[in-house]
């Protein structure tokens, strides 16, 4: 006999209320307005021309933050910091393309330092952020949403002396790519995006990163005593998120050919948190899912489009987010899976109960 | 050592006696570091009062927060300093340490930001821009550069890309944007949203309203960090930036003028951060006893665009290329 799949399984899982829950948003948007969804070509930037693809383009930079956001939430910790890391990021790469403003007075097609220097050295920096805050939580035992707040509240001041309170701009065209260039007929973010995903989804699948991490999230004691070194697993999530965000902010910064150091990355944090939690990944640490955690920043993003595209009153704007997004959780709360399963559950039996007679 | 140290001691001790019965202390409570214009703000004045022959500035950067703005208040009290010089982070709930100022008897001169307790305060004088007439300007330019194209009849859409939503700024220019187009029934508002001011959420702003919009004629984008993330995404839609869509923005950066000259951004109304000869000269007045007025005072503001000669009632346009190299900011 051919075994029956079982719904109540598929109900139970987070990631298939995020993805109940997109298609819902979606679903709207196609009887509100159909032309949402429509893709073209456009011929003089290479590229698809969608609101599907500014979505996807668009939520890049959280996507990116909340892959290792994911796994800092699995730990059972937060990490407040990636924000201002993103703005830490975006000022190192401009300060060294623009340099001295007084000195390269207009911006242009030029970069006072190789290029190699502004691709590395805010990786490199954002990268060392990410180990203080692995240094501050493993070996100072500190809360990691205190020892996080740290960099959060002192990483934009790093920024602003960076490049002396001041917003540089570049036309540096190697520099655009990153952010505004097309491969594959899309936009270079979303390429960027697929890379580190799949590499982040490798590393902790394909060895037993993964696992370690969830041992040490559920009890990092137990995790201990069976012989994981929690504190260098912390040491390499912490490193990993600041790798991360400074890869963010590097596209950020490329998207507007400036650093902003004011603005680059501002909520961005709340945003990772959310989008994590959207996917599915318990606050309290232990199991994740990568997968939700794409799907999460693709709803928060959606609902943004969304706003834009259907011309939402600015006024609105925040309240209609906060109901969505409510929405969104409540459908994934414990109770309401557990209902919609056990329903389920009952009309499988019921059904199958009645064609065996 | 104990009487050395005593010496020098009271040597540092008369040197600040000497210099405090000396200078005359401006004290200064700025808001914090938010953007390029709050930076060449500080600069301005903190260079006028500086620079000036016996003077000395007391500084407070109140890091955005209102509770080390009211403290640094106190502090300047306890200091007897001479004049305050003050904007506020956020327009509500100065009244308890203004009137201590007012009761110290120490002249208050009110800069950029007006609180909401003006009317029971004492100052001597406040300085502010005008974010009513700057939107309607920005409409008006938009309005009379058509006329001057010969698009005058023509039906125009209009976006309106408004700034953080509630922020002083975004209110004033809404309603003069608003107000600004009752002159030019061709004009029509056909979206409005906010940008937040900057040029990340400019950009994807502008990016979905290329394709909600089938057409976009005129962008009025309540600052210029907006109006050049905005540039970016008309030119990915395949368009031409200052031709298919005119781009009006705001505040004169000087980003602004780089595109403006190169031809990507049609014109930009001034809201200019350069307050310091106003706060010397007040203070000069103050120092010499003179009587002031007590009514808001506008710095004089320009517009500046790719040709000039456009004529919005209260000003001309100035060609930014003629200006560009003379933009502190």
């Amino acid at each position: 006999m051919k075994k029956k799949f079982d719904f109540s399984v598929l109900a139970r899982s987070k990631v298939t209320w995020a993805v109940v829950a997109e298609a819902l948003i979606l679903l709207v948007c196609l009887f509100v307005r159909p032309d949402f969804f429509s893709i073209s070509y456009q011929p003089t930037t290479e590229m698809l021309y969608g609101n599907l693809i500014d979505i996807v383009n668009r939520s890049s930079e959280i996507t990116i933050i909340a892959m290792g956001m994911t796994l800092v939430i699995a730990l059972g910790g937060t990490d407040l910091s990636v924000g201002a890391l993103v703005a830490v990021s975006g000022a190192i790469a401009l300060k060294f393309l623009r340099w001295d403003v007084t000195i390269y007075n207009t911006p242009g097609d030029y970069t006072v330092y190789p290029f190699i220097l502004v691709l590395v050295v805010p990786l490199a920096v954002c990268t060392l952020m990410g180990l203080f805050n692995g240094f501050l939580i493993a070996k100072a035992d500190i809360q990691p949403i205190i020892a996080t707040l740290i960099l959060m509240v002192c990483g934009r001041g790093i920024a602003q002396i960076l490049t002396n309170g001041k917003q540089f701009t570049t036309q540096y065209s190697p520099f655009r790519v990153i952010g505004q260039g097309s491969f594959l007929f899309l936009p270079m973010p979303i390429i960027i995006t697929a890379i580190v995903v799949a590499a982040v989804a490798l590393f902790v699948r394909k060895t037993a990163f993964g696992t370690f991490v969830e041992a040490v999230g559920i009890n990092r004691k137990a995790a201990r005593l069976s012989g994981i070194n929690a504190q260098l697993i912390i040491f390499i999530v912490y490193a990993l998120t600041g790798f991360l965000s400074g890869i963010s902010g590097m596209i950020y910064s490329s998207r507007i050919m400036s650093n902003d150091s004011n603005n680059a990355g501002l909520n961005f944090e709340m945003d990772a948190i959310l989008a994590v939690v959207i996917g599915g990944t318990s606050m309290t640490g232990g199991k994740f899912s990568l997968l939700g955690t794409v799907l999460g920043s693709i709803i928060i993003r959606t609902i943004v489009n969304l706003v834009y595209y259907f011309g939402i009153a600015s006024e609105a704007t925040m309240a209609f987010k906060a109901v969505i997004i409510a929405v969104v959780i409540v459908l994934q709360s414990e109770p309401v899976r557990n209902y919609f399963a056990k329903h389920s559950k009952a009309r499988q039996n019921l059904v199958s109960g009645g064609a065996r007679g | 050592m104990k009487k050395l140290l005593a010496l020098a001691l009271a040597v540092v001790m008369l040197m600040s006696v000497a210099s405090a019965l000396a200078e005359y202390k401006v004290a200064f409570s700025q808001i914090g570091q938010e953007s390029d214009w709050r930076t060449a703000n500080t600069d301005s004045i903190k260079a006028a009062i500086e620079g000036h022959e016996g003077w000395e500035l007391i500084y407070d950067d109140a890091q955005q927060k209102q509770e080390n703005q009211i403290k640094a208040l106190r502090n300047f009290i306890t200091q007897g300093v001479d004049v305050i010089l003050f904007t506020g982070v956020v327009s509500t709930g100065w009244e308890e340490v203004l009137k201590e100022v007012n009761d110290e008897e120490i002249p208050l001169i009110l800069v950029d930001r007006m609180p909401d307790c003006m009317d029971q305060i004492e100052y001597a004088a406040a300085f502010g821009g005008d974010f009513v007439e700057e939107g309607r300007r920005q409409t008006a330019w938009a309005g009379e550069y058509l006329k001057s194209i010969g698009r005058g009849e023509e039906e125009i859409n209009v976006v309106i890309m408004e700034g953080t939503t509630g922020a002083d700024a975004q209110v004033g220019r809404t309603k003069g944007n608003l107000a600004g187009l009752e002159a030019y029934p061709n004009l029509k508002v056909v979206a409005q949203q906010s940008g937040n001011f900057t040029r990340a959420e400019g950009q994807a702003l502008m990016e979905s309203w290329l394709k909600s919009i089938d057409k976009i004629d005129v962008l009025i984008a309540q600052n210029d960090d907006m109006a050049l993330g905005a540039i970016d995404a008309i030119k990915a839609a395949g368009k031409v930036p200052g031709k298919d869509i005119i781009i009006v923005g705001c505040d004169s950066v000087k980003a602004a003028f780089d595109a403006i000259v190169a031809g990507e951004m049609n014109a930009t109304i001034e809201c200019t951060p350069l307050y310091g000869p106003f706060v010397v000269n007040a203070v000069e007045k103050l120092q010499a006893g003179e009587a002031m007025s007590k009514t808001l005072v506008h710095p004089e503001e320009g517009v500046y665009d790719m040709d000039g000669g456009i004529d919005l009632g209260t000003v001309v346009s100035v060609k930014a290329a003629d200006v560009i190299d003379e933009r502190q900011y």
